[in-house]
């Protein structure tokens, strides 16, 4: 084993400190202070199960739980399928330029602030808002669009679309244009063959879009606060409300906790479903 | 080491893992000297390069340039250019700061690496495109850019990892005569690696053939053509037939040995010393062979034809005994014109003893 | 058949239609909004009005937020390139035992979620006393722009012969004066794409620098305050005048990503 040289140390290790400093650490700094208690306004180091017992026997918790993996789900999957006629026909019906054209529009919602963009969804879909005021032109009564879980999934949705659309359209890209043909020639329909061949051989893109949407809606408090209303609160807003609210963060930590837990169960789960090999 | 040798490989070797990339190359190059290294690719001749540029260091072995030992010297503190496949030119560089690199490198003030490099320049016959991009140039000008770029340092040996292989045929001819005259002008040693034989035996002074990290042969192109050491070399030159055969006897004037569908008489001159039962490989040349139509007592051995291929001026037919030994002949049209060789008939193939030649290292 | 897969086709275009008014809508309505004199904007829209800009133009506070954004801004992008460029180095040139622990160091901060980032960083930085200051908005937006740095940095390296650098190498440079000489120039695109993007990431992230900007609010910050208060269609002038620096920003980088060779004569 060859020493590193100090060129290569001085090049990796700067990142490596920094996130270990700045990032790994934090995280398990988390892990720490869930164990600690609080007296006095004052966080005290101590090995105290209290935070987890307190969190976890819980109906708030345990309802707010459910309530955000049911949002994330529905949004992953709600996403997932609004996005893949789109990520369909960006790929396969699009000229290059277009696409190119494509995947430069999809990026700039990342580049806006999503603040803002839910800030202007409430104007959209407020009771007096853009969307009642023109269905009233029609005729139809003001309907409930905002601080329900409509609301919710609609700033999920815009949260993530551009990026499942996009993450699918890079899997699509990479399908064999030859096993399309062949199975057109081998007389299975233009429907059949989007399900029989484009989905399977772009599954893995298509399970890491889905996974990307479930984490951004998961741990998103902004929509669920915002648009949804923010009662009964979500995970992250519990969160937001038990640090902004005074000292309790060993009990915030407990929540982000199975929050990162959770999350990685579902990633593990998703990406070994998307690698899963057919015969073995 | 001899006097004038300006590299010496002392029992090299070179592993990447459990992988032995070069096993035990033990060689030397001359002041002046004109090698290439020739093999299939994997063979390890990029690696034995890239060892002597100083871009790998060997598991094991020493190696020597100009009477010093450079073993975990670096690349950069050595002076052996190299000539890249990819050719490696700078893309956000022009062709003059290209050139000028190895100088600007080595500290030399403004005015004299520019003074240089155009010196180089012009003996490629690329001034003209001193201030232009790499983009902007076409395969052959690139080519004499990286020999610019690595030449004007003014080094003693020069390294070229396949330069040639990215041209299209006729290039090709005229840049191994722009190599050739270049190595003669400047008297300093070329080392050439190279998976093409035409390129390797029409430039080089000596040719070292690899397989499989190891160095199968080492001599000029004649020797090599002419006498191939074991049977890798006779296949990877192509040309020659291969024969396994046990000695019976002596015989006049040479050994009588058994092979395969027949019997035939080894000169003395290729096998001095052999006992009844040794075992031999010999090889004829695909070109020694003589084809005939079947005749009631011939002289020879019986093959089916199984296919020809024009080679220019010539054609080769491939026969096959019936004990499937593979043969091939090469032989005129003309010559050709009067037997019958469709796939599937038969014909009678010999030679004469003095085109057998055995192989010394099977 | 040629009918059918026209009616598709024209089917699957309405729908990337409709999306992307979904998708654009929001971002659209905030700019007609922050020119509108309505305070709670509907149809009929009201008329035309810059108030919401002389607002802000005259709100100290948006101007001690914008102050701090761009101060967090500039400095996180050097931060997050110079440390991204490393990782991205580090990971062409070098294989090493736990390398995948390094690179899942490298990478991993933006799936993590907000809150729970916000969070660690709250908790970590007061415990050692830096909370609250706009020094731990830079420590926590280095984290979570130095991979975006990096991908693009990584992305350009892998355009790159890999024997140019050992050309140089070869050519009498070592490795101090070829990562001068030869990768810097080579990646110089990249390099300045990634400090655009970082710049705009950090311009816009606003939840772990809620948690531990303290006082020292960037201007994403203040607009989650102003979310948090009185409804103001300020929100949207900021957002986008926000939105327009940016795209800007974007522009700059995509251009320089298109076309690698550009400005050299």
């Amino acid at each position: 084993m060859k020493r590193p040289s100090l060129f290569s140390l001085v090049l990796a290790l700067p990142l490596l400190v920094w996130q270990l400093a700045f990032f790994l650490f934090p995280l398990l700094f988390l892990i720490a202070i869930s164990f600690w208690t609080v007296k006095m306004f004052q966080m005290q180091p101590d090995l105290n199960f209290g935070n987890w017992q307190r969190i976890l026997t819980r109906g708030v918790f345990w309802d707010a739980y459910l309530r955000t993996m049911i949002l994330a789900t529905s949004a992953a999957v709600l996403t997932s399928a609004i996005a893949f006629p789109a990520s369909y026909a960006i790929s396969f019906k699009l000229s290059d330029t277009a696409k190119r054209w494509m995947v430069f529009i999809l990026i700039i919602p990342f580049f806006t602030s999503y603040l803002v963009r839910v800030y202007s969804l409430q104007v959209f879909l407020t009771d007096a808002g853009i969307i009642n005021a023109a269905l009233g032109y029609i005729g139809l009564g003001p309907l409930p669009l905002l601080n329900n879980t409509f609301g919710t999934l609609v700033g999920m949705m815009t949260l993530c679309l551009p990026l499942v659309i996009l993450l699918q359209t890079f899997s699509l890209n990479f399908v064999n244009r030859d096993l399309i043909e062949a199975a057109h020639n081998l007389r299975c329909g233009r429907l059949r063959t989007v399900f029989a061949v484009v989905v399977p051989s772009a599954k893995v893109g298509l399970v890491v879009a889905a996974l990307f949407a479930f984490i951004l809606s998961f741990g998103d408090f902004v929509s669920p606060l915002y648009l949804g209303g923010g009662n009964p609160p979500t995970l992250s807003i519990m969160i937001t409300d038990i640090t902004k609210s005074g000292q309790q963060w060993p009990r915030a930590a407990v929540v982000a906790i199975m929050m990162i837990g959770t999350l990685m169960t579902v990633a593990f789960a998703a990406i070994t479903y998307a690698y899963k090999e057919r015969g073995k | 080491m001899t006097s004038n040798a300006i590299v010496k490989f002392d029992n090299v070797v070179k592993k990447f893992g459990d992988f032995v990339a070069v096993e035990r190359a033990d060689f030397e190059i001359a002041q002046g000297e004109f090698l290439a290294i020739m093999g299939s690719s994997g063979c390890g001749k990029t690696t034995t390069l890239r060892m002597l540029a100083g871009l790998e260091d060997p598991t094991s072995g020493n190696i020597y340039l100009d009477g010093e030992r450079v073993n975990g010297r670096a690349t950069w503190d050595r002076d052996t250019p190299m000539v890249w496949q990819s050719l490696a030119l700078f893309p956000f560089l022009t062709v003059q700061e290209n050139v000028e690199f190895s100088l600007k490198m080595r500290g030399v003030g403004k005015a004299e690496r520019s003074q240089r490099a155009r010196k180089w320049l012009d003996k490629m016959q690329i001034t003209e495109f001193a201030d232009r991009n790499i983009a902007q140039l076409s395969g052959g000008q690139r080519q004499r850019v990286a020999l610019a770029r690595a030449l004007v340092t003014e080094p003693k040996i020069l390294l070229l990892d396949e330069p040639l292989s990215a041209l299209d045929a006729h290039l090709k001819v005229r840049m191994q005569a722009v190599l050739s005259n270049l190595q003669k002008d400047l008297g300093i040693t070329f080392v050439y690696v190279t998976h093409s034989m035409s390129e390797a035996f029409s430039m080089a002074d000596r040719v070292v053939i690899m397989s499989r990290g190891q160095i199968e042969q080492i001599g000029t192109p004649e020797e090599i053509y002419r006498q191939p050491h074991n049977r890798f070399v006779a296949e990877f030159l192509g040309s020659a037939n291969i024969f396994d055969a046990v000695v019976e006897g002596k015989a006049e004037g040479g050994w009588a040995v058994k092979h395969e569908g027949g019997s035939t008489v080894i000169p003395m001159a290729e096998l001095e010393n052999a006992k009844p039962g040794d075992k031999i490989t010999f090889i004829v040349s695909a070109e020694n062979m003589q084809l005939s139509m079947p005749a009631a007592d011939h002289d020879g051995i019986e093959a089916t034809v199984v296919g020809d291929e024009f080679v220019g001026g010539t054609a080769m037919i491939f026969l096959e005994t019936s004990t499937g030994q593979e043969i091939k002949v090469q032989k005129s049209h003309d010559e050709l014109s009067t037997l019958n060789r469709k796939p599937g008939s038969k014909l009678i193939v010999n030679w004469t003893s003095e085109n057998c030649h055995v192989l010394p290292g099977e | 058949m040629g009918n059918e897969s026209k009616i598709i086709n024209g089917w699957l275009m309405l729908h990337i239609a409709l999306c992307l008014i979904f998708i654009f809508a929001p971002i659209a309505g905030s700019f007609v909004f922050s020119l509108n004199s309505d305070r709670f904007p509907s149809l009929p829209l009201g008329e035309f009005s810059l108030e919401w800009y002389r607002a802000i133009w005259e709100d100290p506070l948006v101007w001690s937020g914008f102050g701090n954004t761009v101060v967090v801004g500039l400095t996180v992008a050097v931060i997050a390139t110079t440390l991204g460029f490393g990782g991205a180095y580090t990971d062409f040139r070098y294989n090493f035992f736990g390398k995948s622990f390094y690179l899942a160091l490298a990478l991993l901060p933006p799936t993590i979620p907000v809150v729970i980032m916000g969070l660690a960083m709250l908790a970590f930085l007061s415990r050692i006393n830096l909370s609250g200051s706009t020094i731990s908005v830079i420590i926590a937006h280095g984290v979570m722009c130095s991979p975006f740095a990096m991908a693009i940095i990584r992305l350009r390296l892998s355009q790159m012969d890999p024997d140019l650098e050992a050309a140089s190498w070869n050519l009498g440079g070592n490795e101090w004066a070829t990562l001068r000489h030869v990768i810097i120039p080579f990646t110089k695109p990249a390099i300045f794409a990634a400090l655009f993007i970082t710049m705009a990431v950090s311009f816009d992230e606003f939840a772990v620098a809620w948690f531990v900007s303290g006082l020292n609010e960037t201007l994403p910050v203040k607009i989650l305050g102003f979310l948090q208060g009185q409804v103001s269609p300020r929100i949207n002038a900021i957002g986008s005048l926000a939105f327009l620096s940016s795209i800007t920003l974007i522009v700059l980088a995509q251009l320089l990503l298109r076309n690698p060779e550009a400005g050299k004569k």
